[in-house]
């Protein structure tokens, strides 16, 4: 199965190089768009950092971390999750979802692999990824290799919990495929729009509430508070991850619960639109 | 997966079967009513659509079965049904001894289908690159794909469109690409479901020789829907009728003319515009002199008739031939619509 899922995804990402390096005209412009959209959705929260010398208790550096974690979370997602794997809703709502059916693989490993474009967005990974090592070397952060283990596990508890509560969302669209076509879309936008705020002034009622029913919180917040030490305490590394794990179960028996329904209903409308394109 | 691994039923043996199938769906029936706002949010009522009622009919390996009917009738779930999209209420469906639904993935690497308004090429990628990702996630040995691509080349004339986009294609050459790739991996079945909507004579002609080219082998079993009935006379020896989801004829050509009406077409060339009135034949038009009748049965007296014109013009030549399929089928059509009594699904 392991050499399968590699076969797969060493597939796509050939499909996807293929696609982004087409002409060198549109290879230019793509990137080019990509880097403006990166710097513009950090900018903001970038600046008011830069004016107030930081956002209390996160001090300047800390908030340029904290940006830079968000980035590369969203990065993952949005690797993993093109052609409308992250809006499943759209595929779902479409009837697209036959066009998996006939192939001969289970479901989720259609999935999971059909998504993969490793250089699409790209050019957002880099400035990401810059932040936090420029802001990391500011701070003095030291990398221990248990630092750097329990930095990969949130940030992939980070990607993971956004792609779960995408879908989570998403497979409302087995049962309602006209209303909830939109709706991972939504979901996604509410987790990221949130995502480079430090949350700490809030309340614990609305903190706890952006740390579960909509958990903005754990794709930069919570994870960046627990690896910068503002959290003290082993515990709260554990947290995205297990919240993470816990949104994928649920996500999971939606799933199920939803391929149940289709097989006995179907889907009564199609639209190619978005459909591998 | 070789050809010689999959034979697990004997060649000549019974490939599709479904027994006493039926598939019911809910419809939501809102009211228009401003009124009725709360209630179809609250109470919404439904009507239970019977999309297929008892449905039961045997394919045999390497047949082509035109699966026919008018507009709602349901031949598309039918199709589901088979490809393993969709679980019947009730009733037992099982192609090549396997349950379609529960054992989804075995199943479908055997079988192909192609939807006529669907596609299954990369939208933006040349067709040899879908071709390649059908080799990849199919698992396709690497003999088999190129010899399967020769053919898509050399019968589809997907070669000339090889490095073309499949969003630059036209709906023919898209067509017959999503053909193409639908044999790459040698289906035992394949399940058309208006292969040929839109397209024009020279792509619909490609499309039924690559049909017949593979029912001549007799390895593969062919089931298609389709609108246009001559296409289908052309390419299948049997067809099965549904209508309002229950079968209504399952047989050749042959027998559908006989069974709903064999109509004929005689046509008189006369020395005068006016149409002769023939008795037992009905005038369907003139072009100058040129008149035709429509005739209904095998027997209908063609001399009898021809003498009949004799006697008010002079006939200067005579011809009569099988009305076109698609005229029974119309009139079979005509017959359930009066049948059908208002307001049923």
């Amino acid at each position: 199965m392991a050499a399968r899922l590699l076969r797969l995804w060493a597939l796509y990402a050939y499909l996807d190089g293929m696609w982004i390096a087409r002409d060198f005209r549109s290879f230019i412009f793509y990137y080019l768009a990509d880097a403006v959209t990166a710097v513009a959705s950090v900018a903001g929260v970038l600046l008011l950092a830069q004016r107030f010398d930081g956002i209390p208790p996160w001090t300047r550096d800390q908030v340029l971390f904290l940006l830079g974690f968000g980035m590369v979370a969203r990065f993952v997602p949005d690797m993993m999750g093109n052609y409308n794997v992250l809006h499943i809703s759209r595929r779902i709502g479409r009837g697209q979802l036959d066009h998996i059916l006939v192939q001969p693989q289970p479901v989720w490993m259609a999935l999971l692999t059909e998504g993969f474009a490793p250089f699409w967005g790209l050019l957002s990974l880099a400035p990401g990824v810059g932040l936090m090592v420029w802001a990391g070397q500011r701070m003095g952060l030291e990398a221990t290799p248990s630092w750097l283990l329990a930095f990969a596990l949130n940030l992939a508890g980070a990607s993971a919990a956004l792609m779960a509560y995408a879908a989570l969302w998403g497979f409302a669209a087995f049962f309602q495929p006209r209303a909830a076509e939109e709706i991972s879309g939504s979901a996604v936008d509410l987790l990221t729009d949130l995502k480079g705020f430090p949350l700490d002034a809030l309340g614990p009622g609305l903190r706890t509430a952006l740390l579960t029913v909509i958990p903005a919180g754990l794709m930069a917040w919570y994870p960046c508070r627990a690896l910068l030490g503002l959290d003290h305490g082993i515990a709260a590394l554990w947290v995205t991850p297990a919240a993470a794990v816990a949104l994928c179960c649920a996500a999971c028996l939606m799933f199920r619960m939803g391929m149940r329904r289709y097989a006995q209903v179907g889907s009564s409308r199609y639209t190619s639109f978005g459909h591998r394109r | 997966m070789h050809r010689s691994d999959r034979a697990d039923i004997p060649a000549s043996g019974i490939v599709v079967e479904c027994r006493a199938v039926c598939k019911t769906f809910r419809q939501r029936q809102p009211s228009e009513r401003p009124r009725d706002v709360l209630r179809n949010l609250l109470h919404p009522r439904f009507r239970t659509v019977e999309a297929l009622r008892d449905v039961s009919f045997t394919v045999n390996r390497g047949e082509v079965v035109a699966y026919a009917g008018p507009n709602g009738a349901g031949k598309s779930t039918t199709i589901k049904l088979l490809s393993g999209m969709l679980a019947p209420t009730s009733g037992s469906v099982r192609v090549l001894g396997i349950d379609p639904v529960a054992e989804r993935t075995r199943y479908v690497g055997r079988i192909g289908v192609v939807f006529g308004q669907r596609t299954e090429l990369w939208w933006d990628h040349p067709v040899a690159a879908s071709y390649e990702w059908k080799r990849v996630v199919w698992d396709i040995p690497r003999e088999r794909f190129e010899r399967m691509c020769g053919v898509a080349r050399e019968i589809l004339g997907v070669g000339e469109t090889w490095n073309t986009l499949a969003r630059e294609l036209s709906l023919g050459q898209r067509m017959r690409a999503d053909l193409g790739m639908a044999m790459l991996h040698e289906p035992e079945i394949l399940f058309l479901d208006e292969p040929t909507l839109g397209l024009d004579v020279l792509a619909k002609r490609s499309m039924t020789r690559l049909v017949r080219q593979l029912s001549a082998t007799g390895s593969v079993t062919v089931m298609v829907t389709s609108h246009d009935m001559n296409e289908l006379e052309q390419l299948a020896g049997r067809v099965i009728f549904i209508e309002s989801g229950s079968l209504a004829y399952d047989g050749d050509f042959a027998g559908l003319r006989r069974e709903f009406g064999d109509l004929r077409r005689l046509v008189l060339e006369t020395d005068d515009a006016t149409a002769p009135t023939l008795p037992g034949a009905e005038l369907v038009g003139s072009q100058g002199m040129r008149h035709e009748y429509r005739l209904r049965g095998a027997g209908a007296d063609v001399a009898a008739l021809s003498a009949g014109a004799g006697e008010q013009c002079r006939v200067l030549d005579v011809e009569t031939h099988r009305a076109p399929i698609d005229e029974v089928i119309a009139g079979i059509y005509e017959h359930w619509g009066r049948q059908r009594p208002t307001g049923t699904a």
